[in-house]
């Protein structure tokens, strides 16, 4: 998948994640920025890197502004901001799971 | 229980009793109302106005909330509301002006410094690496040599004075770097600026041509945010444009001299060339200095050269006089395009 | 066949709001309902059937009955919401607005299909219709026996009395749709939750339509505050003489099935099945939250 376009999803709100993609023509810039980046920056990013993995993400630029979310809630916000980014015909959700 | 917490969308041009109410809730906490803001997000306890935050295109502005509620998560929740209003609007990237003291503050909203005019204002945006990448594309422009010269032109439109300038620029240099000014805030768009610096520059030696970006004379770093704040009013006006400048494109291309036109008629590119002196020269920042060179204007008839001059004649339609003061590139597109539709002289900051 | 998994309280949950979706779990209702429909704004439809679809899969959630409320068929967003909710995991499906049985085979059918395509076990998505209209409660006995997926069938009162020209007030305005829906999900044998109290400060005004309601028969209610669980539970349990009863009501059950008697008598009286039945539910529900208090 393609990011054509800039966009977001998520919230600033605690517990929550704010994701903003847009795209690029350079190899993919993924930048995580965390309240928990001490104790959670690792496993955030690991997260990260694996739901862009699953939906083909190899170019772009990916930030991400956590505010304590929940692993599945990063996997939730990101692809709704690749989706909303990306030019997708007929979703896979199998690359979700 | 306290009455719930709403938000919505108010623009106020066309809705003055919300207007009225919030230049009346800025005030109270010691903020201005901006004129150019077209649409504010409001948030209410119930009638009660506790938290404002506007938009002018893509600068956020006069964000605010009530001392009583202060307190990092209604301000957070009102800035949240405020960007996700901009991606609406199709404004992704941001622009915020702030008191260095609340940078903590918002880089927890995504908004990370530039540049700050130490002790006054601090400009962000909504990218941890915006001006970072930027500058890295910039770099792979890079030329050798010691003296690496730059202009920044609205060219608005351009004329034999602008050919003039960088012609002499770039022989002084061993690389000059010209970049138009992106903000369509003049008569002539972008795209048009643009293509008519392109081909008025053809033949010159060792120039690159930039596209311009947020980054340098926009809506952003020129913007006269703090303007009406009494004291510091002038300094800041120009004083963010020019560190960004220095701090930022200067090193990624490594420039050392800044080029520019003497500008005998606007007040405000006259005043612009003074503050390059200061923010670019004096010893008052890390990154390098930048020498400004200004270009004595060539004349024509005794009288310099400048595009606001060929506006003026455009809107009497007088282009044998035009014609003498543009090369033939900005003659045939003027007189192509903008014979009939001039109806008037716009006026802008940058000759 | 009535199902004896506990439907008292159904906790409604706005999908789009991560700190809920994560933390809900912790106020034990009977169910949870994560509401893609009327509590998420138009333009975080997509956004908040991602945060449900994976909120879903969370382990916290694998014993405790999922509920999603998805958006009309008819809308461009309800059958994604779907294909996130039968994906994600959710033991039941939520119908908003039906007024047809139709509406119920229709989304039946999509189920299926969804199920086949996921690897689902073929059946294992539980159904629920809410009814929010006059068409709805004149069609709701034939809405409760449309699907065996169904596990229950909900008035929802907003849009009812609207519907119906009239207003929300002290109970008479929903009187004969409590009435229609309760026994057409007693006709069909399954479940009926009553409509939203949505005033979180008069806590006097809930208990009493709780009373109200459970006199009627209702099985539970639907929620919007986790504070309104404990009341209701709490209304909804058997005082300790109910309790007392149901324990010599079962214990003589029990006794006439080890004595091999298809007669169950107690102090000298014969009792009937749906007496024992009833009084094995007045355990259930003891056990699950105590006596009255």
């Amino acid at each position: 998948m393609k990011i054509i376009k800039d966009a977001m999803a998520g919230t600033l709100e605690s517990s929550d994640v704010l994701v903003k993609v847009s795209p690029s023509d350079g190899p993919l810039e993924v930048v995580v920025k965390s309240e928990v980046e001490r104790q959670f920056g690792e496993q955030i990013r690991r997260v990260v890197a694996d739901t862009l993995a699953r939906l083909t993400i190899n170019e772009g630029v990916v930030i991400v502004e956590d505010k304590g979310a929940l692993d599945c809630t990063i996997r939730a916000r990101l692809q709704a901001a690749v989706l909303r980014g990306g030019a997708v015909e007929g979703l896979d959700w199998s690359i979700l799971q | 229980m306290c009455a719930e917490l709403i938000f919505y969308s108010v623009v106020p041009s066309e809705e003055p009793g919300e207007r009225a109410e919030i230049e009346t809730f800025l005030l109270r906490n010691g903020l201005s109302y901006d004129e150019g803001i077209e649409i504010f997000v409001v948030g209410r306890e119930g009638r009660k106005l506790v938290a404002c935050g506007g938009l002018e295109q893509n600068i956020v502005k006069c964000v605010a909330t009530d001392p009583l509620y202060r307190g990092e998560h209604l301000s957070l929740t009102i800035v949240d509301k405020v960007i996700h209003l901009a991606y609406e609007r199709g404004h992704s990237h941001l622009f915020l002006y702030t008191r260095p003291n609340n940078i903590a503050f918002f880089a927890g909203c995504g908004f990370y410094p530039i540049v700050e005019v130490p002790g006054l204002v601090t400009l962000l945006e909504n990218s941890p690496i915006g001006i970072r990448r930027y500058c890295d594309g910039l770099s792979k422009s890079r030329q050798p040599g010691a003296r690496i010269g730059a202009a920044v032109l609205n060219a608005n439109p351009f004329t034999r004075g602008h050919r003039y300038l960088i012609e002499k620029a770039a022989e002084s240099c061993d690389w000059l770097h010209v970049f138009v000014v992106a903000e369509d805030a003049s008569l002539f768009p972008y795209c048009d600026r643009f293509q008519l610096m392109k081909s008025g520059i053809e033949g010159i030696a060792r120039v690159t041509l930039h596209p311009g970006s947020q980054y340098m004379i926009s809506r952003a770093t020129f913007s006269c945010y703090f303007f009406k704040e009494k004291n510091v009013a002038g300094d800041c006006f120009t004083a963010v444009d020019l560190l960004v400048f220095r701090q930022w494109i200067a090193p990624a291309l490594g420039i050392t001299h800044r080029f520019v036109g003497t500008e005998p008629f606007c007040r405000t590119t006259g005043k612009y060339n003074e503050d390059m002196k200061y923010w670019l020269q004096a010893d008052l920042s890390a990154a390098k200095p930048v020498t400004v060179v200004e270009i004595p204007r060539i004349e024509s008839h005794d009288r310099a050269i400048s595009a606001s001059e060929v506006r003026r004649l455009l809107g009497t339609n007088d282009f044998d006089r035009i014609a003498e003061l543009v090369p033939q590139t900005t003659y045939d597109l003027l007189s192509s395009k903008y014979r009939m539709k001039a109806v008037g002289s716009h006026t802008s900051a940058t000759a | 066949m009535t199902s004896t998994k506990l439907r008292r309280s159904m906790l409604f949950l706005p999908g789009s709001n991560p700190a809920m979706l994560s933390t809900a779990f912790v106020y034990r209702p009977d169910s949870i309902m994560f509401d893609l429909e009327d509590a998420v704004s138009l333009r975080e439809k997509d956004t908040a059937r991602l945060l449900v679809f994976h909120a879903l899969q969370l382990p916290v959630y694998r014993d405790i009955e999922t509920v999603v409320r998805i958006n009309p068929l008819s809308t461009s967003f309800g059958p994604l919401d779907l294909e996130a909710a039968v994906r994600g995991g959710a033991d039941v499906i939520r119908l908003p607005k039906t007024d047809t049985a139709e509406d119920v085979e229709q989304l039946e059918a999509a189920v299926v299909r969804i199920e086949q395509q996921c690897g689902r076990e073929v059946g294992s998505t539980k159904l629920m219709a809410a009814i929010e209209s006059a068409s709805g409660v004149v069609n709701a006995v034939a809405i409760a026996q449309a699907s065996k997926r169904l596990i229950g069938i909900a008035l929802a009162g907003f849009d009812y009395v609207i519907d119906m020209q009239t207003s929300r007030g002290d109970g008479t305005e929903l009187f004969y749709a409590r009435c229609a829906v309760l026994h057409a999900a007693r006709v069909a044998k399954i479940d009926a939750f009553d409509v939203v109290f949505s005033d979180l400060n008069d806590e006097e005004g809930f208990l009493k339509e709780v009373e109200l309601i459970r006199r009627l028969g209702f099985n539970g209610k639907s929620l919007i505050n986790p504070r309104q669980i404990e009341l209701l539970h709490n209304a909804y349990a058997p005082t300790q003489k109910e309790v007392d009863y149901a324990r010599r009501v079962v214990a003589a059950a029990t006794k006439a099935e080890e004595d091999g008697l298809g007669v169950v008598s107690l102090n000298g009286k014969m009792v009937d099945a749906p007496v024992v039945a009833h009084a094995q539910r007045v355990l259930r529900i003891a056990a699950a939250s105590g006596v009255r208090k």
